[in-house]
């Protein structure tokens, strides 16, 4: 077996609070990523699905920590290197995609400028060869007049072509691995539509990983190889895409799918009734679905679930796994 | 009974220079009592300043907005004497629309206070909203700080219900929510609309719960409507290009469902100045051809829909009548039916 | 094409913001009490005298008259006559006010040489000796009045050491000054080629432009760490350092993006320091128009003051052109 572009083994990161036990923000969780895949991960807010991208970036934001398990960047542990090291890893052999493209670009910098940085610091590139190869990037982008937008701003940009600038930027040094934090959500839809399936064919092109974050899980369903769901920082469900959107199997990703649904009787059975049950924290003990689940049952409040192999590359984390009539 | 009754509305805001953002340009359309009709389309669009007008807030430039039969605008808004109460508006961000300094029970209650009703009949009144909108009677004496966002919608929802208004603006309710949070409010919105017999004018951009929640839909680009008609049709059977692109985007979670189409949008929506005098797809279009370069007139292609596209026969044509919507919830059907576990079954034994 | 529109507002709105800040301060100054004729003629004069004199200064006029006739001259280059120095107000400003405007440029540039750095540290390393020994170098510099650290300044370096020139003025009384040129003695000095004066100028503005520049290191590097610090917390200083720039590179962005509000201090200071270095230079003699504006006021002697006032006035006036000329070239937003 080849080794993974990115393997993550029982990470765990921690948040210390004042006077409390420290907050887990991610638990255990185990997720690697294939030459060329693209691995879509699912989570809706405070799921820990924007800290991961950090850890895997070994960019916890302080005072944040990662405590156990470690990050494997085509097979080197990443806690082993020092700084320098991961400074150089970081925008040239992996790289991230991020929401609001418009305030993560500097204002006072052109697009030229912002591109070409990365290539500048990154391989020593510069002069008339960074210019073009900044140029063919924009081009490659799909940026409508790059040599004008060269010079442009970022305010003179819309939504669209700042996320279009972005992804030059992430894939200006030939990355191994793309993380895309929640990309897209700021985008409308025709645009996003435009901007993912350019994504997807960059990623292809450059023979890309990419680790798809996103509390999206239409997204997934069209653009990824597998599909992962993280509830309370901790990976509840992973599958191919094909063998996922058929059968998914964790109580968790069947009410994310049920809220497409137009029928309040299917979704009955997924959504907790009572008072607004999404609001539930995850909870510490046993299963962090528990609080929220319909099919709840004293061992998941105690006993806290393993992520199991169910079939060939459907992992589940859950005591009693949702079965349907064939 | 038509409620509300929009026609011709055109809204210019002038930026100097003599130059204007044409942001509404000459849009009809009518809601009827109790039913929902959707305005969809991306940002720029329009659909948040039609919203704004029909309520009164901002003056249009031209056109007419009847609220039974009455022209709004000018002393006419949703705060004025006759119409306080009978129309609300439930905003996009449930936390910037909230005071934080005030008690969510309060501001649930404002709108009464605003009638002039009586403390006991405020109380009450709030009491019975909270009670609709699914929030416990015990949260009214919490600030909106303390509350997670699906919660503080709820409050918004309560104070736009208090007063039993005829029409609801709803301005993008559940795009601020996750997407679990917002089946919940939907079918909340659902509910009341059955309770109350509530009409909504509902501006949104997410094409899944406009197919759920809304009777008719007009789907907006650069502040025209390009389509109009039953949600139902519509969505199967589009005859509009940025319609069918627009489905054609839609994400649904199912690999096997997504418009397939030739139809493919380029480019992004232009800015709303200085618009050109014919179809505003024009130049993102792959269908335009020389003749739209001027505006095409509104057909109706069947009973409620109409269409402003010069090639709307060809579009008919290039597309196959399929509601992915209505296709993924027959497939979700089997996905969300769980059979008894076995396992499950066992630890009962 | 829109900066040059700009500038053309601007210098639109200069005669009547002058005339405004003119009238103002004639007002004010009126309202100090005290005669002049009084103050002239001293305890002898004789009734007939005083009204003579008054008649002759205008003083028998309304305010808004002797207002106009002040404009009038001003406008023709007449800023009339300072009756203490019995000298034309313009002269003996020509004088002074390049005093204090080298003792002031100077002592602001060490102010910046001192606080940027320092700011950009404090922001760098937000822990560490460094971050605290800024820290309590901001709050000290904005505790201690100047013209203290002055006199504390002299005796260390003049009364102990001897390694100062005496504090009485801007150059030694030994030594010929430079022909004026521009008034500042450094540049005059250089001018003319005249080294020994440069000298001695150089080592009179040691002192005052360091008790300057440490006290208005102050501000400068609050206002630089604290921007600074908020540039690295932003979501584009985050990024760039996801994509791997060295933290150098990041920082030196930072600043960047920080340098307006730090202009913008830099100019308050400037605008408030060609008259709130008085103290600074009564402390070491200096003789510049600071201290000529005060004896003014304390002699009811109208027409210094006023002068003082318009000459501030119009350079302030510049100095925020200048500053927005700044923002321009810093910031595309603006542009």
């Amino acid at each position: 077996m080849t080794t993974p572009v990115l393997a993550v083994e029982g990470l765990d990161v921690e948040f210390p609070s004042y006077g409390e036990a420290p907050v887990r923000a991610l638990h255990g969780l185990d997720l690697s990523i294939g030459e060329q895949e693209i691995v879509g991960l699912v989570g809706e807010s405070g799921s820990g699905k924007t800290t991961l991208a950090r850890a895997i970036m070994q960019l916890v934001p302080p005072p944040g920590r990662i405590s156990q398990g470690s990050v494997s960047f085509e097979g080197r542990d990443l806690s082993k290197l020092d700084e320098e090291q991961l400074r150089t890893l970081r925008g040239r052999a992996m790289s991230m995609v991020i929401a609001n493209p418009r305030s993560e670009l500097n204002p006072l910098l052109t697009v030229g400028q912002q591109i070409g940085n990365i290539l500048k610091y990154h391989t020593g590139c510069k002069g008339r060869e960074l210019r073009e190869r900044v140029i063919e990037m924009l081009k490659e982008v799909r940026i409508p007049d790059p040599e004008r937008r060269y010079d442009a701003f970022p305010h003179e940009l819309s939504g669209g072509m700042a996320q279009r600038v972005v992804m030059a930027i992430a894939l200006i040094c030939n990355p191994r691995l793309v993380i895309s934090d929640d990309a897209t959500s700021g985008l409308d839809v025709t645009v996003q539509a435009q901007v993912l399936e350019l994504l997807k064919r960059l990623a292809e092109r450059h023979r890309t990983a990419m680790l798809f974050i996103t509390r999206d899980i239409g997204i997934t369903a069209h653009f990824c190889d597998r599909v992962a769901i993280i509830y309370g920082g901790e990976i509840m469900e992973i599958a191919t895409r094909a063998r996922f959107f058929a059968n998914p199997m964790h109580p968790y990703s069947v009410l994310l799918l049920a809220a497409f649904s137009h029928n309040p009787k299917l979704r009955s059975y997924w959504l907790k009734e009572g008072e607004a049950a999404a609001e539930a924290r995850p909870a510490e003990t046993g299963c962090p679905f528990a609080p929220r689940c319909v099919r709840v049952r004293e061992h998941c409040r105690s006993v806290h679930p393993e992520l199991r192999e169910l079939e060939a590359g459907h992992h589940v984390r859950c005591h009693f796994p949702v079965e349907r009539r064939a | 009974m038509t409620l509300l009754d929009v026609k011709n509305l055109v809204q210019h805001f002038p930026t100097g220079r003599g130059k204007a953002v044409q942001a509404v340009n000459g849009v009809d359309f009518t809601v009827d009592a109790g039913e929902t009709l959707a305005l969809v389309g991306e940002s720029g669009s329009g659909k948040t300043t039609i919203g704004r007008c029909v309520l009164g807030l901002i003056q249009p430039t031209g056109g007419s907005i009847l609220f039974h039969g009455e022209p709004m605008g000018g002393r006419r808004t949703l705060r004025s004497p006759e119409l306080r109460g009978r129309m609300q508006l439930v905003f996009q961000e449930p936390a910037e629309s909230l005071d934080p300094r005030i008690v969510v029970g309060r501001t649930i209650g404002e709108p009464m206070a605003a009638l002039g009703a009586s403390r006991a009949d405020r109380e009450k009144a709030v009491r019975l909203a909270a009670q609709r909108v699914g929030l416990p009677e015990r949260l009214l004496g919490s600030y909106p700080a303390e509350l997670s966002m699906g919660l503080q919608q709820r409050v918004g929802i309560a104070r736009a219900v208090v007063s039993r208004p005829e029409l609801i603006v709803l301005d993008e309710p559940t795009s601020a929510l996750d997407p679990s949070a917002r089946a919940e409010i939907i079918d909340l919105l659902i509910r009341l609309q059955k309770e109350l017999g509530t009409a909504y004018l509902f501006i949104s951009h997410d094409l899944s719960t406009v197919r759920y929640l809304s009777h008719r839909v007009a789907v907006l680009y650069l502040g025209s409507i390009v389509e109009q008609g039953p949600s139902a049709e519509l969505f199967a059977a589009p005859r509009h290009p940025y319609s069918v692109g627009l489905l054609a985007s839609v994400l649904l979670p199912n690999p096997e469902l997504r418009r397939e189409s030739t139809i493919r949008l380029e480019g992004e929506i232009p800015s709303p100045i200085d618009l050109p005098p014919g179809c505003p797809l024009e130049g993102r279009c792959p269908l335009a051809i020389a003749r739209c370069r001027e505006m095409p007139p509104v057909e109706t292609v069947s009973p409620g829909h109409t269409v402003r596209c010069w090639r709307h026969a060809d579009v008919a044509q290039m597309e196959q009548a399929v509601d992915y919507f209505e296709r993924f919830q027959i497939e979700a059907e089997r996905i969300l039916t769980p059979a008894p576990s076995k396992q499950e079954e066992q630890w009962a034994n | 094409m829109r900066l040059l529109s700009y500038l053309g507002q601007r210098l639109l709105f200069v005669a009547p913001q002058l005339v405004g800040i003119l009238f103002v301060s004639f007002l004010l100054v009126k309202l100090i009490p005290g005669d002049p004729a009084v103050l002239m003629l001293g305890p002898f004069a004789t009734p007939d005298g005083l009204a003579r004199l008054r008649t002759e200064l205008g003083l028998d006029r309304t305010v808004v008259e002797q207002f106009l006739i002040y404009l009038g001259n001003v406008v023709q280059g007449d800023l009339g006559t300072s009756w203490q120095t019995t000298m034309p107000v313009t002269s003996d400003l020509a004088q002074r006010f390049p005093a204090t405007l080298e003792l002031v440029t100077l002592g602001l540039l060490v102010a910046l040489a001192i606080g940027l750095p320092l700011g950009v540290a404090g922001a760098r390393y937000k822990r560490g000796l460094l971050r605290t020994g800024a820290d309590y170098y901001g709050l000290l510099a904005g505790a201690l009045p100047d013209f203290w650290l002055g006199l504390v300044l002299i005796y260390v370096f003049y009364t102990m050491l001897g390694w100062a020139p005496a504090p009485l003025g801007r150059i030694d009384f030994a030594v010929i000054p430079p022909e004026p040129v521009t008034g500042a003695l450094l540049i005059d000095s250089l001018i003319a080629g005249n080294w020994e004066a440069f000298r001695s100028a150089a080592g009179h503005l040691v002192l005052p432009v360091l008790t300057l520049g440490l006290i208005n290191a102050g501000p400068i590097l609050k206002m630089t760490q604290a921007t600074t610090e908020r540039m690295l917390d932003s979501d584009f200083s985050r990024y760039a350092e996801l994509c791997g720039l060295p933290r150098k590179v990041v920082v030196a962005q930072a600043l960047r993006n920080a340098l307006p509000s730090v202009i913008t201090i830099v100019s308050v200071l400037y605008g408030f320091l060609l008259g709130g270095a008085v103290l600074v230079e009564i402390v070491f003699s200096w003789g510049g128009a600071g201290q000529y504006a005060v004896q003014g006021v304390l002699n009811a002697d109208l027409n210094p003051v006023l002068g003082f006032v318009l000459y501030s006035a119009v350079l302030s006036l510049f100095i925020y052109l200048i500053v927005d000329l700044l923002y321009f070239l810093i910031d595309p937003r603006t542009r």
